[in-house]
């Protein structure tokens, strides 16, 4: 909302406050004024006269002016094409500051130029507020505008600021003028004077209003009879363009200021186009509309309509239909004002694609209870400036009654709420200024009436608001809460979540945040843990990001490829995120490593590959105290060329798959240009493992008597997983197996093709000192068994 | 005469033994002066053709110069090792400067570093963490909030539908309804940090995703003075001791009084500068006391229970501390920025 301050100063006293102070005020008593702007800026102007006006001698275009300053004669070049002899013009003289720069002597073509003649778009005024021969030419001043005067943005009605309102949504009575006049009353305690305006009827029509539908509950109208429609006056064009609003002609103009004044729209109504003398409301028509703009629209039911003789006349608070426009030759009108449901008219005008200062007022909501007082201000105005003499009594339908709103109040409940100490009378006071009447009903308890206006008030704790916001929050005392002591902090499974993120942290990996919408094709791209269906979205803003994503990792791998492309080609990347499809919620941890380990001394180069992801599993498990033993890692296999199929598992735990990791498919790689490069991945689904439970562990006797170490080599196909021959030699350890490592695991050279050289350390031990034939046994035992069940042959 | 041997025996010792530079001379010494076939231990063996006075006095005399050189050969043998160590230990002299072995510690995002310090602020001051959905109800995401079908305020937040009925939260307040419904009427101090949705076109300073803090307080009794003290602790910890905060009136459907919350700006002490547009100082959050339309839906008694709810826009709590010039670059996760960051001990 655009307020003028010229205009404010006519409704309430602004007697030694400046346009900020007024701003401020404003802004902490919770109106924000995002902005204070000058309509115009021009130093060194003056009003002249053109007393000659012959063409360049040589240009086709410039005029050679002679004109009339008041106090002296002088010449200027002047481009604009209507300069001409006789005209009342702005003058920039020699040294005026224009918003673009500064007028300096100068010849042009040849000929001196001591000044320039303005335009209004010159003098920083918003073309928007300009019409096209504004914007073309120089400013035409009326006839008698006053020679040699120099305080030409006084006289323009441009010396004026306007102050940015920013309505919050609570505030809808703030779209008006007076209610703005009313606010800055209260706020620094000055006198308002919002006039009012009767005209009394010549005769009585026979326009017959109502409404056939509870979206609209109001509506009145009046007949006025001979209007001239013309140019409005000088004051009120200012008036509406200090307000955002160009001026059109008196009829148009007297609808908007009085809009912007009283905040109620109005509607026009060329009464002799129309097919009935009636105006009725209904919500039930379903037919193709031609509104003012010369466009058809499709009305449907629980729109808003106006109609005569069931014809749709008006789009209800929305835009009039060009049947029934008034024009130029317009001489018998109808004026509406209405009071209409803001939801349909919400509605209907976002589905039209059709917004107006007005049909946003009625979505913000009106006062439903001025419309007689608002038709007899415009009715005024008509007789004032469109010559119309003729007025109708005014016709009213009401379906809801006028009833004031009384809330019982305390000031000491106002105060428990605001943490204030305010006596009564200084609650009190503060409710009157702000127009609410109030009578006591004890030392602590009072009634209050809300004023009509102000929709925004329905219980107690919106009157503390209005005590609070204008009494300032200076007067609050900070007090900390003081409540039971009990043990607060992190859930179990917050602080595990927590941890993990921490170390890996700690390990160097680096934190990543992505966004959770992705495009249709990338949510089906590396969602290696489900096929749970996923909630897309109604109305995306790009097909880019139109699904709720079930997983995080190719967010991530976008983020490596995004760091890969700009030369950090080692990345260890992770993100933790809440993932939901339509059935179910889980907390999920990705990872990314590619290229070489940061986990080494940084002068050496390790390749990231499936152990090093392995490892960090692993840890994740140790790290919550999950032994290995309730956890495996399983052969991954899919169909997708997504990881490569010999380098990836899944992780089990509780029988269900949590997790999947694996080095990158080629293929994918070179999807994400990564092909260069070692790639390895995780997804893993973290809510069992945040929500396990861990036994507390009881400590294990440590023995008295020296552990065995022994070593084996054997040979075995390739096929052949460590974990397959650490199962036998546990499995046949006669008790005495305490644990067995593979240390090393070789290929190549000297051992035959398909086949590989494993290491074991094997540790033997019990609770007594091992004999060498309990120890050689033992031994003979598991060569056997690894020969018969891995068919593994033994090196020496 | 046989004095006079001696005394030659063990000068010539003893100048060998200085002369000598290495261990094995030491050796070589050893045996030629102290083995039983040299020198010295010969004249011990001719001792017995001495008449017993000589004998004893000579024999006294050779032991001394046995020993004499027994221990310069051992004292020039420690000095000798001594040397060679530090000669292998000088040689192992290493370049301190070359990069260390350590795990260097990942950058974060300073998304997390915000969220987490923030977290660690309300814990420490008696909050629990509270969790909810971001997909969410209408229900929850505005109905339990005071803000019914049609209710202007929903313009104020423009918001991703799934469904008529479902959506993204445009906010962590339905996380209040959520905490109020499962607290069945007991006294609540949560806050809750998450993600949030608006369909707003991503630039400079918009984004469709972006993360809140709420935080909710009921109990008997509960009042602004309490919000404003909360918070006045919180910016402190957050922005530093010196920072002041102020509150502004403000509308949001769900409190009553609302509140905008500004902080002295950090730039200029509150003096005015670009940073705060002049004014001193910055806007970091909102809040306002729990409506008691709000507190009636979900099962508190507004005439027994009143509380507080703030919200707290993590990327602008990081943007502002940190400078940041684009939240883009949160999304981005250019490893530039995230090591740029990590919480501090």
């Amino acid at each position: 909302m655009l307020v003028s301050i010229n205009e404010l100063k006519k409704y309430v006293n602004l007697d030694g406050l400046t346009p900020e102070e007024i701003a401020n005020g404003l802004t902490f008593a919770g109106i924000e004024v995002e902005e204070v702007a000058s309509l115009a800026s021009g130093t060194n102007l003056v009003i002249g006269h053109i007393l000659e006006c012959e063409a360049h001698p040589d240009s086709d275009h410039l005029h050679v002016l002679k004109v009339d300053l008041g106090k002296e004669v002088k010449q200027i070049v002047c481009g604009a094409p209507n300069a001409r002899k006789g005209l009342k013009v702005i003058v920039a003289q020699i040294g005026a500051k224009l918003p673009g720069g500064e007028i300096k002597p100068s010849v042009i073509r040849g000929v001196e130029s001591q000044g320039m003649c303005c335009s209004l778009l010159e003098l920083g005024v918003d073309s928007k507020y300009l019409n096209e021969e504004q914007t073309k030419g120089i400013e035409e001043l009326p006839n008698d505008a006053p020679v040699g005067e120099e305080n030409v943005l006084g006289y323009l009605g441009l010396d004026d600021a306007v102050l940015n309102l920013k309505i919050l949504a609570n505030r809808p009575d703030l779209l008006s003028l007076y209610n703005v006049a009313k606010e800055v009353g209260a706020i620094f305690s000055r006198e308002v004077n919002i006039p009012s305006f009767e005209v009394k009827d010549d005769f009585k029509t026979d326009l017959v209003v109502g409404s056939e539908t509870n979206r609209c509950t109001q509506f009145s109208g009046r007949e006025i009879r001979n209007i001239v429609t013309k140019e409005s006056p000088k004051y009120m064009q200012e008036a509406l363009r200090s307000m955002g609003v160009r001026s059109i002609n008196n009829i148009v103009d007297i609808g908007n200021y009085v809009m912007l004044l009283t905040g109620q729209p109005l509607h026009m109504y060329d009464m002799d186009k129309l097919p009935k003398h009636e105006l009725i409301a209904r919500d039930d028509l379903d037919v193709d509309f031609v509104a003012l703009d010369e466009k058809t629209y499709k009305v449907i039911p629980q729109d808003i309509v106006i109609t005569s003789n069931k014809k749709a006349m008006c789009l209800g608070g929305v835009m009039g239909s060009l049947e029934c426009a008034v024009d130029n030759k317009t001489k018998n009108i109808y004026i509406e004002a209405a009071s209409f449901d803001g939801a349909s008219i919400r509605h209907t005008s976002s589905r039209l694609g059709l917004a107006s200062e007005s049909s946003s007022r009625f979505v913000k909501g009106t006062n439903h209870f001025q419309a007689e007082d608002v038709i007899n201000f415009a009715s005024y105005l008509i007789k004032e400036h469109c010559e119309g003499k003729e007025f109708s009594n005014i016709v009213t339908y009401q379906s809801e009654e006028k009833k004031v709103k009384k809330l019982n109040c305390s000031v000491k409940r106002i105060n428990n709420r605001l943490g204030t100490e305010f006596n009564e009378e200084q609650t009190l006071s503060v409710l009157k200024r702000l127009h609410f009447g109030v009578k006591s009903i004890n030392k602590d308890e009072f009634e209050v009436e809300v004023p009509t206006f102000r929709l925004d008030v329905t219980c107690e704790a919106d009157i503390s608001e209005e005590v609070i916001r204008l009494l300032g929050f200076d007067n609050v005392k900070s007090v900390l809460p003081t409540l039971d002591v009990k043990v607060g902090g992190l859930t179990l499974r917050q602080s595990r979540l927590r941890k993990i993120r921490e170390s890996l942290l700690n390990k160097g990996l680096d934190e990543c945040l992505t966004y959770s919408l992705l495009s249709k094709d990338n949510s089906t791209k590396f969602n290696l843990l489900n096929d749970e269906e996923h909630y897309s979205l109604l109305n995306p803003l790009t097909d880019e990001r139109e699904v709720f994503r079930t997983h995080i990792l190719y967010s991530l791998l976008e983020a490596a490829s995004y760091n890969v492309n700009r030369q950090n080609k080692d990345l260890a990347l992770f993100e933790t995120a809440n993932m939901m499809s339509k059935s179910s919620r889980n907390e999920h941890l990705a990872v990314v490593l590619v290229g070489n380990s940061l986990n080494r001394d940084l002068m050496s180069k390790e390749p990231y590959d499936f152990f090093h992801m392995k490892g960090i599993v692993e840890n994740i498990f140790a790290l919550l105290g999950i032994e290995n033993s309730r956890y495996r890692f399983d052969r991954y296999s899919s169909d997708k060329e997504e990881l490569h199929p010999g380098k990836s598992a899944t992780i089990v735990f509780q029988n269900q798959v949590i997790g999947v990791l694996g080095e990158l498919h080629p293929n994918a790689k070179k999807e994400f240009g990564l092909s260069k490069t070692s790639v390895v991945v995780l997804e893993m689904n973290l809510e069992q493992l945040l929500e396990s439970k861990v036994s507390i562990t009881k400590m294990a006797p440590i023995s008295r008597f020296p552990s065995v170490n022994r070593d084996l080599a054997l040979v075995v196909a390739k096929e052949v997983s460590a974990s397959d021959i650490i199962k036998v030699i546990k499995k046949n350890g006669n008790g005495i197996v305490k644990d067995a490592k593979i240390f090393d695991v070789y290929e190549g050279e000297g051992i035959f093709h398909g086949a590989k050289s494993v290491a074991i350390s094997i540790t033997m031990g019990k609770e007594g000192t091992l004999t060498d034939k309990e120890i050689t046994d033992t031994l003979d035992k598991i060569k056997f068994e690894l020969a018969k069940q891995v068919n593994a042959e033994l090196r020496m | 005469m046989e004095n006079q041997n001696i005394n030659e025996i063990y000068q010539s010792a003893m100048d060998e033994i200085g002369e000598s530079s290495t261990s094995e001379k030491l050796q070589e010494l050893k045996i030629k002066f102290l083995a039983k076939k040299s020198v010295l231990m010969s004249l011990l063996s001719t001792l017995g053709s001495l008449p017993p006075e000589e004998r004893k006095e000579m024999g006294q005399k050779l032991n001394e110069v046995k020993a004499k050189i027994a221990s310069a050969i051992e004292e020039k043998e420690n000095q000798l090792r001594k040397e060679e160590l530090e000669k292998k230990l000088k040689s192992e002299t290493i370049d301190i400067s070359l990069p260390s072995k350590r795990v260097e510690l990942g950058g974060q995002n300073p998304f997390y570093v915000v969220k987490d310090e923030i977290t660690d602020i309300f814990l420490n001051m008696g909050f629990e963490v509270a969790d909810g959905p971001e997909v969410e109800t209408d229900l929850y995401n505005f109905e339990l909030l005071n803000i019914p079908k049609d209710h202007p305020a929903r313009d104020m937040q423009d918001t991703f539908y799934i469904s008529d009925s479902v959506l993204l939260r445009t906010h962590t307040s339905p996380v209040q309804a959520h905490t109020m419904q499962a607290a069945e009427g007991k006294p609540i101090r949560i806050i809750c940090p998450g993600k949030t949705y608006r369909r707003d076109d991503d630039d400079a300073t918009h984004s469709h995703q972006f993360a809140q803090i709420e935080g909710l307080v009921i109990d008997k009794d509960i009042n602004i003075g309490h919000l404003k003290a909360t918070l006045e602790l919180f910016a402190k910890k957050m922005f530093g001791e010196k920072r002041e905060i102020r509150l502004r009136p403000s509308y949001f459907p769900f409190t009553e009084p609302s509140v905008e919350v500004d902080i002295t700006c950090a730039n200029c002490n509150g003096k005015g500068c670009s940073m705060c547009k002049g004014t001193g100082y910055i806007e970091i959050l909102g809040g306002g006391m729990v409506h008691p339309n709000v507190l009636k839906m979900n099962g508190y008694d507004p005439d027994v229970y009143s509380g507080f709810a703030f919200g707290i826009g993590i990327e602008r709590v990081a943007i502002l501390r940190y400078g940041i010039d684009d939240i883009r670059k949160f999304y981005q996760n250019d490893i530039r920025f995230l090591r740029q960051y990590r919480k501090k001990a």
